[in-house]
């Protein structure tokens, strides 16, 4: 794909940025990733996946 | 549709984004993360503003930078981003604080016809979740790729 039919689609350009590595075995956002766990342990995900899975 | 965004940096893996907020306080720097949940194939999306030079990140503070609209395109990039090379990966967001969780419904409302040709969209209400419609406050959303 050339730049411009890359500018053509919604396809963000992200530049890629080594220094970013560190974050990512940071436990950032805790309490929010706590709290996703607690949701989706009660409600887990929307009915059309679980019949999509079964 | 494009609507302005800021420019975004990754790792890799496409797991964790900076961008910088340039608004009437300045330029803020912000980081957001992908994270892993319990369930598998499920991310958590969560951002917020880095903190000078250390390596926190405070996710309740309020920037008032006057480009929140700008922001929540950029972040809504990083899910397209995302998802384009985890197709088959649910992301999971709310908000630190109940206007936050709103402000996001307002993001997805404004654009909602437009998210639903790529995306499955879904709003969490009263224990169950829902396919997203306008108009009605949710606790939490997910998104996962057509």
């Amino acid at each position: 794909m050339n730049i411009r039919e890359l500018n053509k689609t919604n396809l963000p350009i992200i530049r890629i940025d080594d220094s970013l590595e560190k974050y990512k075995k940071m436990p950032l956002f805790q309490e929010k990733i706590d709290q996703a766990n607690e949701t989706l342990k009660k409600v887990g995900l929307p009915q059309v996946v679980k019949s999509k899975l079964k | 549709m494009k609507l302005p965004r800021y420019e975004l940096k990754s790792e890799k893996s496409l797991m964790v984004f900076e961008f910088v907020s340039e608004g009437v306080k300045g330029e803020i720097p912000k980081l957001i993360k992908f994270s892993e949940t319990n369930v598998p194939e499920v991310y958590n999306l969560a951002f917020g503003d880095k903190i000078g030079l250390t390596n926190e990140i405070d996710d309740f503070a309020i920037s008032n930078n006057g480009d929140s609209e700008k922001v929540l395109a950029t972040v809504v990039a990083s899910v397209i981003a995302f998802t384009e090379k985890y197709p088959n990966w649910w992301v999971y967001a709310t908000g630190s604080t109940k206007s936050r969780t709103r402000l996001y419904q307002i993001g997805i409302s404004k654009y909602v016809d437009e998210i639903r040709k790529s995306f499955e969209i879904y709003g969490l209400l009263n224990g169950d979740w829902k396919v997203f419609r306008k108009g009605i406050n949710y606790e939490s959303f997910l998104v996962k790729r057509k």
